[in-house]
């Protein structure tokens, strides 16, 4: 840099500082208690009130009590089975089912869907499938694979997968699908090809609506369980979530009844808020979206 | 990787031209529907020189870009360019916005097989350039406006200078175009600097005459549908008289439309 223009340089300098002080977008941070207190606090009111309302109800004695059990007769149901540890097994079989099938559809849909959002061919001939699939409820398929595969765990895969995979797979050509065209079209000017612009460029873009599919897609795969636990009921296949609100119907025991369905409830409720949320908050925040929430 | 130090300008000595276009023509569609965006372009633009592509719209200024980018090819003539991979920049920052500006300005080098170590040295230089140090580790939405379009300058220069030995070629499509008139202004003299100090070869699209005065050293008017090349001025302490001059005949041009 020669004498003479380093004034003007430092002029320059100082300018573009200046701006980008101006410039720079400013984040409000809030205290942590705070941000406690407003995500915990109007879920515990919205709880509370739920109760007060079901307790108000049982106690009004309008519907007679085969029908709706008081607050504290569905906890003393699921007490018991708490004390004998039978609980356990019971949400261990249906979770280790749901997670195993999700994790199946999973490996199934990604190169599934890679393939109909990029392949002209695959997408006209199976996309309007893929998404048609979506809308016929999995449990319509348990008769049939009842009858495929008997009352083992064979028949209850099926039905999960036929209920997740659609969603993952649309979730991910729908994530494909919006990608902004600037951004391959930086890649392909920056040396990406083929499979780098896939890996570097697509994928990543692709990333937030995948991973709505694959929310979806859990969803999608836990109903479709419960559904097919609750039809599909013998010796071979143990007793999952499903099949412990079947016996509850079965017995005419409305408390055991409304455990179970509390019991589905918190469970998927659960995975969202620890699996889900996390990962969609980290990805969403790295590119500067749903930043208030 | 002498990009930095090398302060020299512009050697318009009789070495061979960065990017030599010869009767290029391009055409999109065929039959009744066919549209001639460029016609009989004749262009040279040596090693080193700041050429700015003035013209009002639909004159075929980003089609002639894709051509020199090799995204494209012409339906009749030739285009040949010297340098190593031409690089792009463009209205929108168009930084990924999942990686931070570092990771954004090593991308090219990335793609091009560097260490990781020697990526990460080349991206600081590049982003120090550009007046960012230390900003590596912002995301784009973290930045303002001027801040991403200065990193998608650095991340260009990377991509443009990823070989030794070469200053590489920038084009430039309306890239300040977006932004205010303060940042603007700033930002032109940013590229200036940057350009002094890098040896580039540039070659940016512009419609606004001012911006073209200020910045090339050659401007060149295009007309437009089809666009071929209606006139060319030297820009050598021009100023106002010649910034008058390029404006009445780009008026010229757009009135013959209106017929």
């Amino acid at each position: 840099m020669p004498p003479e223009s380093a004034t003007l340089d430092g002029d320059a300098a100082a300018a573009v500082a200046g701006l980008d002080a101006l410039d720079t977008p400013t984040e409000n941070r809030r205290p942590w208690w705070r941000k406690a207190i407003a995500t915990g606090l109007p879920p515990l009111v919205a709880l509370v009130l739920a109760l007060a309302i079901w307790q108000a109800l049982w106690a009004s004695a309008i519907v007679p009590e085969f029908k709706v059990p008081a607050p504290a007769a569905v906890w003393d149901s699921f007490a018991s089975r708490l004390a004998t540890g039978e609980i356990w097994s019971i949400l261990w079989t249906s979770i280790s089912r749901a997670f195993l099938g999700f994790a199946i559809a999973l490996v199934i849909a990604t190169p599934l869907g890679l393939l109909v959002a990029k392949v002209r061919v695959v997408r006209a001939a199976i996309g309007p499938l893929l998404s048609g699939l979506q809308s016929l409820p999995s449990v319509a398929w348990v008769p049939a694979a009842i009858l495929w595969f008997g009352l083992t765990d064979a028949t209850i895969y099926f039905v999960v997968l036929l209920g997740s995979v659609p969603s993952i797979a649309n979730g991910l050509v729908s994530g494909i699908d919006q990608i902004p065209p600037i951004l391959p079209r930086v890649g392909q000017v920056l040396g990406a090809r083929g499979l780098t612009s896939a890996r570097h460029v697509l994928l990543p873009a692709a990333l937030p609506g995948y991973l709505a599919g694959c929310k979806q897609g859990w969803a999608f795969s836990w109903r479709s369980l419960m559904a097919a636990e609750i039809i599909a009921a013998g010796p071979l296949l143990g007793v999952g979530l499903g099949a412990y609100l079947k016996q509850g119907s079965d017995y005419n025991d409305i408390s055991a009844v409304f455990a179970a369905i509390v019991l589905i409830l918190v469970v998927g409720i659960g995975i969202e808020l620890l699996v889900f949320r996390p990962i969609e908050r980290r990805i969403l925040r790295a590119r500067g979206l749903a930043l208030g929430v | 990787m002498t990009v930095l130090t090398d302060t020299s300008i512009v050697r318009r000595a009789r070495i061979e031209p960065a990017v030599t276009l010869d009767g290029v023509s391009k055409t999109f569609g065929t039959g009744s529907a066919a549209v001639t965006a460029l016609r009989g372009i004749d262009l040279q633009v040596q090693p080193g020189e700041f050429v700015c592509l003035l013209g009002a719209s639909g004159c075929g200024k980003s089609t002639l870009l894709n051509l020199v980018a090799g995204l494209d090819a012409p339906t009749s003539g030739t285009v040949s360019v010297t340098t190593s991979r031409p690089s792009f920049m463009f209205q929108e920052a168009a930084l990924l916005p999942w990686l931070t500006a570092g990771r954004n300005v090593e991308l090219p080098l990335r793609l091009a097989g560097q260490s990781r170590g020697a990526r990460k040295r080349r991206a600081e230089e590049l982003l120090e350039l550009v007046r960012l140090d230390g900003l590596g580790s912002k995301r784009p939405h973290e930045l303002s406006g001027g801040m991403r379009q200065r990193v998608s300058l650095a991340r260009a220069l990377a991509a443009a200078t990823g070989e030794e030995d070469s200053s590489g070629l920038l084009l430039m499509d309306e890239p300040f175009a977006a932004l205010d008139a303060i940042t603007r202004d700033v930002l032109q003299g940013e590229l200036l600097r940057v350009w002094e100090a890098t040896g580039t070869t540039i070659l940016f699209v512009t419609h606004d005459v001012r911006e073209a005065v200020r910045l090339a050293q050659r401007v060149v008017l295009l007309s437009s549908r089809p666009g071929t090349v209606v006139g060319e001025w030297d820009v050598s302490g021009g100023g106002e008289e010649l910034h008058d001059d390029i404006t009445g005949r780009l008026r010229q041009v757009i009135t013959s439309h209106a017929a």
